[in-house]
Order: structure tokens, then sequence, then C-alpha cells
């Protein structure tokens, strides 16, 4: 799991948070979720069964959530200086990663924002799911 | 009355049609929201590049009472809204489409979309009209795309390099 620590710690410089953002520093701990199948319900969204349509709807620009134990979601919108949040190749292939971030959250009319200074930890892809649900959807 | 009766049809035939899809998701709600294209980072952050980031950002609708709506999906399996709100922003723009009510997070699913100037709504397919002049025409994006075929060759369908569903 070294290579997408680098790749993100170098994405993340220190006091990169604009001055304009006022939120508050957070440190949170989740699953990379694709936000549109995890909120929505439309199928079950987590680890390895979902990893792949997790690549899909990143790729297709579909914004990118960390999720946590509790079920809150924190919608990405930010790593470090690096402001891409659509189909971010970076991040595509981090989908469905256990991670622990710092950083600035914004709540606004029900959504917490998250701008993330520096991701603490990632330790991959640990939620083994497929097992009990396959591959979601489709099956392949 | 008979002017009553006018205004009355007037009335209604100015009325937006509400042409949203109903999906059966749990809190979802059929919406109808007038709002200004917004680059989220920028409306919450206020970190703020010209034309809202040129498509590398996530989009949203800020409403007249100030109410931001995270525009999260758009008409086309499996990919999002930006690239149709993009050429819109800044301006005023009608979403149909569905508000999903998740007390986790609301977020828009945008269907149909009618930006300043348009005789009326059409569906918000941007994404895959883009995709088909830059990728050719393929039966399912998802798995046609170079970044998905790219990434799934690296880590695997799970996620995990090395591991893979059983043989059939």
């Amino acid at each position: 799991m070294l290579k997408p620590i680098a790749v993100l710690i170098a994405l993340a410089p220190a006091l990169a948070a604009p001055a304009e953002a006022a939120g508050e520093r957070v440190r949170v701990t989740g699953e990379i979720v694709d936000t549109w199948c995890s909120v929505s319900g439309i199928m079950f969204a987590y680890g390895t069964a979902h990893h792949q349509c997790a690549v899909w709807c990143a790729v297709g620009g579909i914004p990118v959530s960390i999720r946590d134990d509790a079920g809150e979601h924190y919608l990405v919108l930010r790593i470090g200086d690096d402001t891409v949040n659509v189909a971010n190749p970076k991040v595509v292939t981090i989908q469905s990663h256990q991670v622990t971030v710092d950083g600035e959250l914004i709540e606004r009319d029900g959504v917490k924002y998250l701008l993330v200074d520096q991701v603490a930890d990632d330790s991959g892809v640990v939620n083994l799911t497929h097992e009990e649900y396959g591959i979601v959807p489709f099956g392949e | 009355m008979r002017a009553l009766v006018l205004a009355a049809a007037l009335a209604a035939g100015a009325a937006p049609a509400l042409a949203a899809d109903p999906w059966g998701l749990d809190n979802e709600k059929e919406v109808l929201i007038t709002g200004t294209v917004v680059d989220l980072l920028c409306t919450v952050a206020g970190d703020c590049p010209p034309d809202c980031g040129a498509g590398s950002r996530q989009l949203g609708l800020l409403d007249e009472a100030g109410r931001l709506y995270l525009a999260a999906k758009g008409n086309v399996f499996f990919a999002g809204a930006v690239v149709d709100l993009l050429p819109h922003c800044g301006a005023t723009v009608t979403a149909d489409g569905l508000l999903i009510e998740n007390p986790a997070m609301p977020l828009l699913f945008v269907q149909y979309l009618k930006g300043p100037g348009d005789a009326e709504a059409a569906s918000a397919d941007a994404f895959l009209t883009r995709w088909t002049a830059e990728n050719g025409e393929a039966d399912e994006w998802w798995r046609a795309d170079p970044m998905v075929k790219s990434a799934i060759a690296e880590n695997g369908v799970f996620g995990i390099p090395g591991l893979e569903p059983p043989a059939e």
C-alpha cells in the first residue's frame, strides 16, 4: 500500500487550505466510496464487491466520499493542493480503500464537505465483501 | 369568467413541467430546482478559478433561497452531471430529476436540464455524448473507458492485485 500513500502524501503539502475556508478541523477514518451508490442505496456499495463499480462512477465524474463506521459521508472536494475532484486518476485508483485523513470540514445544507490536508493512513482495500455479494452490479 | 379561465390556462401553460422519472429509491423525491450553477469548492471554501474549474470540479445548484444542492448524478449510467452543468457555469438553470433526501447526505440526480435560452429541457446525458466523441461508440462506456481499464488492470475488479473472481 506504499504506492497510493506516497502518491497522496505528495499531493498534500501542508497549509494548503485557502484562507476563505473556515471549517472545523477533523480526522476522518473510513472507506472511500462512490457517493451515488452509497447514498442512494441503489445497490450494495462497499468493499471488494463494489470496487469495480466505484471505479466506474469515479471515472464517470460522480463525487467521491469517505464513509465512516457510523455511516456518515464526507464529500471530498480537495486533497492537499489538488483541487481536481472530478475523475481524478489518483483518486480513481484508491476507490474502496480504508483511509484516515486530516482536514477541514465544512457543512452546508446537510452535506459534509471535506478539504483533505493530508492522508495519514491508507490501508488499501480491507472490506472483503465479494464472498458474500460477488461483483456488484451485474456479477462480472 | 372568460378572463379567469384564460388566466388559469396561461398560468398552467407557463408552469414548468415536471418530467422526472422515479427510480423507486429510498428517500427519493421528484423535484424541479431552479438555481445558479456553481463550483462547490468555490462556494463552500472560496477557492474560485474561472469557468467553475473547466470540468475538473464538482458542481451544484444554488437556489434563490440560498440552498446549495450537490448535483451528484446525471442521466447516464455511472456518470455525474458536471458535463451537463459546466456550459452554464454562473447561469441560472432548471434541473428536473430526483432529490435523494438521505439524512446522511442529500444529493441531486439531474435527469433533465433546461439552460438559459433553451426552449425545453433536455436529457442530462452530455457525459455520454462527450465520451463517445472522444472514445467512439461502445455498448457500455464504463467497461470500455481507458481509465477504467487501466485501473482494473492494475488492481483487479476487487481492488486487490492478484485477487480474482473464481473461474466459471
